[in-house]
């Protein structure tokens, strides 16, 4: 059997070997604008081959695949989704792990994201308006208090899937505070324009949304179209810093076990995320006529008003929640594939060892905000300490050079991962491999070591279970979703019916 | 004692944030850990330099002041300090810093002597040393016990550390993506409109650069002496202080003191503020009402610390007026937080027989302090320290109570929860936490 990978990053890493590892014994070929030193190794290790190219371009792709005579090609990250490398596939015949263009665009316009959830009645959802230009936008946020409370307190979006940059959650609570936070919402929603010029291929620009808060965690799922089958809940930390300080990143680490469930999160709030995640593929197929086949994501919140909410959704694997969830995998990878391709899943059974699991990324001072400065360092890694103490170590953007350097790619550099009896003791068993990470020029490296930490974990448990009890509180009065609103001169207002007639017009 | 606290952005456009306006509210709601001096010093975004503001006043009136300059920055610190002449300590060479100091760390001199010292050294270190992680970590092992601080440097790291005792407090907490606030107490941090992330642990320093945040813990850093005077007086009660609600111990205070010297009484009423919680304690242990004793004039103003005696006598005649309608015909079970001297408590008791009082039993949430703090809390010379000179009885007799009496040193471990050999209670009992003796 031969598999063609796509993508170059810590995910495709994790994915590359745990294909590798099935019965199947398949050779792994590989496709990615970087390379990744671990999949290289894969992909000689099985008799395979690592190409470096366009990972986007359909064309680059499919004739890859061709030459090799691949009998299926996976699909990484959400890029090639949106550039309709799987659908060029399938025209060829070539079986597909990744969603084509049609699905993908569940995740790649986070605005039709959340028209579909709202046509469809899904739950989960949050108010949200959008806008073509920063001015549009800016003039409904300055009206503040004559405006709907919801627009006071917002997250700023791109309203494209814009790797993971852009997304600026404002709340504008504290009225002493309001004119920072104003001049602040209008240089974002500005940033946002002159960003979003990048993109042309969605009409949208700037999405506003009601802010929202609880414990975040991300549910991911294989799908054949028919079958969605869930894996363990994951949790991404996105703040860059310590003490969840910072920018937005990709993801600076991520928790997952021991079990299905996060240790602050319900088997019941599992099973109402699975069922949001299943309609959401039914409601994209059914808009677009198109089968969905493969990952499919829900980054997710327990909130106050829906329960469990969607922030967004991946066509894709997360990363670094790939790592959590593909570690504990005791089903054979290519046979999960194979259902997807056969539209067979219901056949098959997810099975995962019951261990907690933990994964930090460690990345060149300058990520995310000043790529520039993070390229191009030289690394040294020492790969077997780093095994010897009993982590796991996953090359994510780096390159690797003909004469074996490697340098840094201006992203995550690599993702270690441990497991453990607890959350905690994987993430001490992780500290004490970072110190074998380095840039050999002195350039500096960070990561996050409170990741799985007992501190941290305590204030997760304390913000799910606050948030919990306000929502159980609504289930049980009746009043889930709802929310009511009063506009000075207007009266009272219902904020889901105005948003509602705004999409039927 | 004083409060500080730092801000620093993160991001793209970081350079747009007026550290000023949270720098403003984050000291108006530190302003219980001292009144008598204000400074804040901004890095500007052009010129990268720090400058520096400081006044012999309290918060609004030094931004009332400071409104006339045009302040600007977008990273700052800021402190407030109950002494005059108190404020951020400036070095300028070799590497030009300003330090915002809880605390006395363990150089010769004064306070602010012993801050200045250590900024100076911790200047020297940046330039030795490359990292400046290396920096502080070295800081920590050389200063001894007893402080925390704020440093920002020109070129633009904020480091934060907390002594290897933790003894005094620095709390930690999150804006959006965007910023990152350090501040004595974690109320501060709710004020700003951050999220509270939680301790910087005993022994550990935290640095902030434009890129990152590291942070490090000295090696076998075990040992705790959390300075127990915050528990029951310095900390606000809406704070959390190492990860415990201050808001719980005091009330635990309150349900202690009914259980260690119950009174007779038809009311219970707490000197407002900090003895308010106290109040709630024991009567929810005794079942005897609250009331509502006293009304206050004018801004709030610490008394167990205020400086000339004069001004104390002053200050709790025009601050605490007792209600006549809830303490007419009663026998009354008075709560105060703390004795220093006995003045205050003399005026209120006798303030409240006039009010027609019948009855008056003192009890007071915290044990007698009968030392001094050798880590920067002002407590008077110690012949002028009640506790000290006098038994409970005596000072019944004096403040004009028909009874008098302290929370138990036992009292106060059970009611904050931690051990003896977790806490500093050297102003309860003059044993010191000592950085040879305890390992
Ligand atoms: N409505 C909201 N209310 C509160 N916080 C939000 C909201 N929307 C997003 N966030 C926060 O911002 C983060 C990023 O948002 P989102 O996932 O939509 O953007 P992204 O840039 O696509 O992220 P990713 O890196 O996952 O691709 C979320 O993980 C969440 O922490
Ligand atoms: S001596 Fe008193 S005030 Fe000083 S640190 Fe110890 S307990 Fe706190
Ligand atoms: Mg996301």
């Amino acid at each position: 059997m031969k598999i063609l990978g796509v993508g170059s990053g810590a995910r495709e890493h994790a994915i590359a070997k745990k294909l590798s590892l099935s019965i199947y014994n398949p050779k792994i070929y590989w496709i990615g604008e970087n390379k990744n030193p671990g999949i290289v190794r894969i992909c000689m290790k099985s008799g395979g081959e690592f190409i470096q190219g366009s990972t986007t371009d359909p064309e680059v792709v499919s004739s890859t695949a061709k030459r090799f005579n691949v009998d299926f090609v996976f699909i990484g990250p959400e890029e090639p989704n949106f550039h309709a490398v799987p659908d060029h596939l399938e025209r060829l015949k070539i079986p597909c792990i990744g969603a084509n263009r049609s699905v993908a665009l569940i995740e790649m316009s986070k605005a039709e994201m959340r028209r579909l959830q709202w046509e469809y009645d899904i739950p989960g959802k949050l108010l949200f308006q959008t806008f073509k230009s920063a001015e549009e936008a800016y003039l409904v946020l300055e009206k503040y208090a004559d405006s709907l409370t919801w627009l006071q307190n917002v997250a700023l979006k791109p309203a494209r899937q814009a790797g993971g940059k852009g997304v600026k959650v404002v709340e504008d609570r504290q009225i002493y505070l309001h004119e920072e936070k104003q001049k602040f919402k209008s240089k974002h929603v500005s940033w946002l324009e002159g960003y979003m010029r990048g993109y042309g291929d969605i009409e949208d620009k700037i999405l506003v949304e009601e802010n929202v808060w609880g414990p975040e965690y991300t549910l991911q799922c294989f799908t054949d179209g028919t079958t969605v089958l869930g894996m363990p809940m994951v949790q991404d930390n996105k703040n860059a810093h310590e003490f969840d300080i910072g920018t937005e990143t990709g993801g600076m680490g991520s928790i997952s076990g021991p079990g299905m469930c996060l240790p602050f999160l319900t088997i019941r709030e599992y099973e109402d995320s699975i069922r949001i995640i299943g309609k959401m593929v039914s409601a994209i197929q059914d808009k677009t006529g198109k089968r969905y086949h493969g990952v499919v994501a829900g980054q997710m919140m327990l909130t106050e008003v829906e329960g469990p909410t969607i922030i967004e959704m991946y066509s894709r694997l997360g990363d670094p929640e790939a790592l959590n969830v593909l570690h504990t995998l005791k089903t054979d990878l290519v046979e999960v594939c194979l259902a997807i391709i056969d539209e067979r899943l219901s056949k098959i059974r997810l099975e995962f060892e019951d261990k907690a699991v933990v994964v930090k990324a460690i990345a060149p001072k300058g990520y995310p905000d000043n790529r520039s400065l993070a390229i191009g360092h030289p690394v040294a890694v020492d790969e077997a300490k780093v095994s010897e103490i009993g982590c796991e170590l996953f090359w994510a953007s780096c390159n690797l050079h003909e004469d074996g350097r490697i340098t840094t790619a201006g992203s995550r550099l690599v993702e270690i991962l441990a497991e453990g009896e607890t959350l905690p003791v994987a993430s001490a068993q992780i500290e004490k491999a970072i110190p074998y990470v380095k840039l050999t020029d002195g350039w500096g490296l960070f990561h996050r070591s409170d990741i799985g930490s007992e501190a941290l974990l305590k204030r997760r448990e304390e913000l799910a279970e606050r948030v919990r009890r306000l929502y159980l509180y609504r289930v049980e009065k009746g009043t889930v979703g709802k929310r009511v609103d009063w506009l000075p001169g207007v009266g009272k207002v219902d904020p889901v019916s105005i948003l509602k007639n705004g999409l039927r017009r | 004692m004083p409060g500080i606290i730092g801000f620093y952005p993160f991001g793209e456009g970081r350079e747009n944030w007026d550290a000023s306006r949270f720098l403003y509210y984050g000291l108006t709601a530190l302003q219980g850990r001292g009144e008598a001096c204000t400074s804040i010093a901004l890095l500007e975004s052009e010129s990268k330099k720090i400058n520096i503001y400081k006044d012999n006043t309290h918060v609004e009136e030094f931004y009332k002041r400071l409104s006339e300059n045009k302040v600007r920055g977008f990273i700052g610190i800021g402190q407030v300090s109950p002494n005059e002449d108190d404020g951020l300590i400036e070095v300028k060479e070799p590497i030009r810093l300003v330090l915002a100091g809880d605390g006395k760390p363990g150089y010769q001199g004064n306070r602010v002597e012993a801050f200045y010292k250590l900024a100076q050294r911790l200047s020297t270190l940046l330039t030795e040393r490359e990292d400046p992680l290396d920096a502080a970590t070295q800081i920590i092992k050389e200063a001894g016990i007893g402080f925390s601080f704020v440093a920002l440097t020109e070129r633009e790291e904020m480091i934060c550390c907390r002594d290897p005792f933790g003894v005094k407090p620095l709390e930690v907490g999150a804006v959006g993506f965007d910023l990152g606030i350090v501040s004595s107490e974690s109320a501060a941090l709710d004020v700003v409109g951050a999220v509270h992330s939680g301790p910087i642990q005993a022994g550990e320093c935290v640095v902030f650069d434009p890129l990152s945040i590291r942070r490090r813990n000295i090696p076998n850093s075990e040992s705790r002496a959390y300075c127990a005077f915050e528990y029951v007086y310095l900390a606000r009660v809406d704070s959390l202080l190492n990860d415990m609600p201050i808001y719980n111990v005091r009330e635990r205070i309150g349900e202690i003191l009914a259980e260690e010297k119950e009174a007779e009484g038809d009311v219970v009423i707490g000197i407002p503020e900090t003895a308010l919680p106290f109040a709630l304690g024991y009567s929810n242990k005794t079942s005897i009402p609250v009331k509502l004793g006293f009304m206050r004039t004018g801004r709030h103003i610490r008394s167990a610390l205020k400086p000339t005696q004069f001004e104390r006598i002053m200050g709790v005649q025009l601050k605490l007026n007792p209600i006549k309608a809830a303490v007419d015909g009663k026998d009354i079970i008075l709560i105060d937080d703390s004795v220093v001297r006995g003045n205050t408590l003399k005026n209120t008791v006798l303030n409240l027989r006039r009010k027609g009082a019948k009855r008056v039993h003192v009890r007071v949430g915290s044990p007698a302090i009968i030392s001094h703090c050798p880590f920067g809390t002002e407590v008077p010379p110690i012949d002028e320290l009640i506790g000290r000179a006098l038994s409970e009885e005596e000072i019944a007799e004096i403040i004009g109570a028909d009874s008098f009496a302290y929370l138990s040193i036992e009292g106060l471990l059970k009611a904050i929860g931690l051990p003896r050999d977790r806490l500093c209670l050297g102003c309860f009992t003059s044993e010191y936490p000592n950085k040879e003796v305890r390992k």
